[in-house]
């Protein structure tokens, strides 16, 4: 009795561990994984922006006192050669975010 | 009555499109469907020579899981609305984030960025579509998996899966992107979820170590095609190598271009240089270190004279040669002796390691790619010419000296009748080369906006008319291009449209497949 209730559990158990290890990813799964989110403005500005205007490639534009609306336009709309930039990749709050930390003087960070 | 959109899908009536959208808004919720002009601007922006009212959409889904994708293709069907997917969006060059038709509603799996797997032994990736290159590069730097990516020059904000199923390439050994690529998910048009090869068998491992599955293999179906949803792929990763050395080879003269293709195919088809070579032309190079207007004025292309003289300045070739070993220190040194004895022999070729070049900002650049870290310097293209115009031309030559001297020679001399440079470059497959060319131009320049067009309708009739090929093209060339490839790819192309996407919802006119 206690054998097969101990073998039960074992098929339960192997069954369970084969979902979990295979690469069936389920709904289930993408919602226990909620994906990549940005954590604050310095973030944004080092993975994206900092590629081109760190890099003599795009102008400099910390400390040149932009205004926060001004760079949100720029990076929603696009300016000549730089890209646009959707809210599916900086959300409306991550660019705030982001444009704060673009026009504050570096001391004040 | 005035709209309340900015576009139309054509052909459907704005009540219809109206009743499209609140069922929209019931799978997503209102804050994920956007039809404002404001929130549509960054999806409107491209760099093609055409109006942007031309790709303007009608809306943007920004759709986060495979159920919510099921329930819009069924909306999609009800009301015949047709929607275009993109993933990272960038696509610079080739259309960016724009439909390829007004009124097409994109479909943005951006928020799709779930990293599902990495697997540190078998090397490989299993990826959502809006995973960016930097994502997974700071994802396997956290994790020490020791594994390197390949991706194209937009590194950090591009994605493998949209540079994948576009069929890009980059600069490593797994430089020709969808060779590496194993196994997808894809939505399909009915709402069917198709795992390709063995992800089709319940409770499999193997989907992400053998391409191939049983019976006919799907996968090349859904790239650069409009037949599903890629919603997972994966795709394998490099192991990263004990040592790693790059270096330039530049040479003087155009002409020369036949004696390095010669010296480098039997190096590249026996694997002793093992990644995708880059041969540059000196005005693809040239942006990173010096500007235009310092050499030239005026309308026209650039002559050869001051070509020379940026040559001079700033050290580059007319042609460099960017390529990498990879391995331990003992098989570089020995490939590594192969690579000079093959380029030393006719005394044109001057030969730089990281050693002589490490700080030469394009060199530095080149490492970068040929070791899959990210950077952005390639933008440098951009401020070329200024003004945000940017198609690229992207032609195969075979990876024979003679044929490669003429297509450089055909480009740069159509280019030069519409006052245009040669920004060129061919990247080294085994036996073929992809010749990419940036036509730069001025967009905020109405004339040099319709030569930029022109220039580029007649660099394809003429390429094809001697039977080159064009692997890859921006949305307002699409169908241009597919006529070259003639009626009965087309039809066999149109006849698994039909099969597997009979209201024809997804991307009308992606490769010209409607």
């Amino acid at each position: 009795m206690e054998k097969t209730k101990l073998k039960n559990w074992l098929f339960g158990f192997m069954f369970t561990v084969i979902l979990a290890t295979s690469n069936a990813w389920s709904a289930q799964d993408e919602k226990n994984n909620p994906g990549f989110a940005w954590k604050d403005g310095a973030e944004i500005y080092a993975k994206i922006c900092a590629y081109c205007h760190e890099a003599q490639v795009g102008p400099q534009i910390r400390n040149r006192d932009l205004p926060a609306a001004y760079i949100r336009a720029v990076v929603r709309n696009g300016n000549r050669a730089m890209p646009a930039f959707r809210p599916s990749e900086i959300d409306d709050e991550s660019l705030v975010k982001l444009a704060d930390f673009i026009s504050k003087k570096e001391a004040q960070h | 009555m005035t709209s309340q959109y900015i576009a139309l899908p054509k052909g459907v009536s704005e009540k219809n499109f109206d009743a499209a959208i609140r069922d929209f808004r019931k799978v997503l919720g209102d804050a994920a469907v956007l039809t404002s002009a404001e929130q549509l601007a960054p999806y409107i922006k491209t760099m093609m020579p055409v109006s942007d009212a031309d790709h303007t959409p009608s809306a943007a889904l920004l759709a986060t899981t495979v159920e919510q994708i099921q329930k819009i293709v069924a909306i999609c069907n009800q009301y015949k609305v047709p929607v275009w997917m993109i993933s990272t969006g960038k696509n610079l060059g080739y259309g960016s984030a724009a439909p390829a038709e007004r009124g097409q509603v994109v479909l943005d799996l951006k928020r799709m960025n779930r990293i599902l797997e990495v697997d540190k032994d078998l090397a490989f990736a299993l990826v959502e579509p809006g995973v960016t290159y930097q994502q997974l590069y700071d994802y396997i730097k956290e994790h020490k998996l020791g594994l390197w990516l390949s991706m194209p020059a937009p590194s950090a904000i591009a994605g493998p899966v949209g540079n994948t199923l576009d069929r890009g390439v980059g600069y490593t050994p797994y430089g020709e992107h969808f060779l590496f690529a194993c196994g997808m998910e894809v939505v399909l048009a009915n709402g069917e979820v198709l795992r390709t090869g063995m992800g089709s068998v319940p409770n499999s491992n193997t989907w992400q170590v053998f391409k191939w599955g049983y019976g006919p293999y799907l996968d090349g179906i859904f790239t650069q095609s409009n037949y599903g949803i890629v919603t997972k792929f994966g795709f394998w990763l490099m192991p990263e190598p004990p040592a790693f050395k790059p270096f330039v080879i530049q040479y003087q003269h155009e002409e020369d271009i036949v004696e390095i293709v010669e010296t480098i195919r039997p190096l590249r088809i026996s694997g002793v240089i093992p990644n995708a070579v880059v041969i540059a032309h000196a005005l693809y190079e040239a942006p990173v270190k010096a500007k235009r207007s310092d050499y030239v004025s005026g309308p026209g292309s650039i002559p050869d004279e001051a070509v020379y003289r940026i040559m001079k300045d700033h050290k580059l070739g007319i042609w460099n040669v960017y390529a990498a070993l990879y391995g331990t220190q003992e098989q570089i040194d020995v490939n590594w002796n192969i690579v000079t004895q093959a380029f030393t022999q006719s005394g044109k070729a001057k030969i730089m390691t990281e050693q002589e070049a490490g700080d030469d900002p394009a060199f530095a650049y080149r490492a970068k790619l040929m070791r899959g870290e990210m950077t952005l310097t390639e933008f440098s293209l951009y401020n070329w010419r200024g003004g945000g115009g940017s198609m690229w031309f992207a032609p195969v030559s075979q990876a024979r000296g003679s044929e490669t001297l003429k297509q450089m020679a055909l480009t740069k001399q159509i280019l030069a009748k519409y006052g245009l440079d040669y920004s060129g470059e061919f990247i080294v497959g085994m036996r073929d080369m992809h010749h990419i060319v940036d036509v730069l131009y001025d967009k905020t320049d109405p004339e040099q906006t319709k030569a930029a067009y022109q220039c580029f309708e007649e660099l394809l009739t003429e390429f094809s008319a001697r039977g080159y090929g064009t692997y890859r093209v921006n949305t307002a060339f699409m169908d241009k291009v597919a006529e070259t490839y003639g009626p009965v790819q087309r039809n066999v192309h149109k006849i698994l449209k039909k099969a597997l996407d009979p209201n024809g919802i997804l991307a009308p006119g992606k490769s010209g497949i409607r």
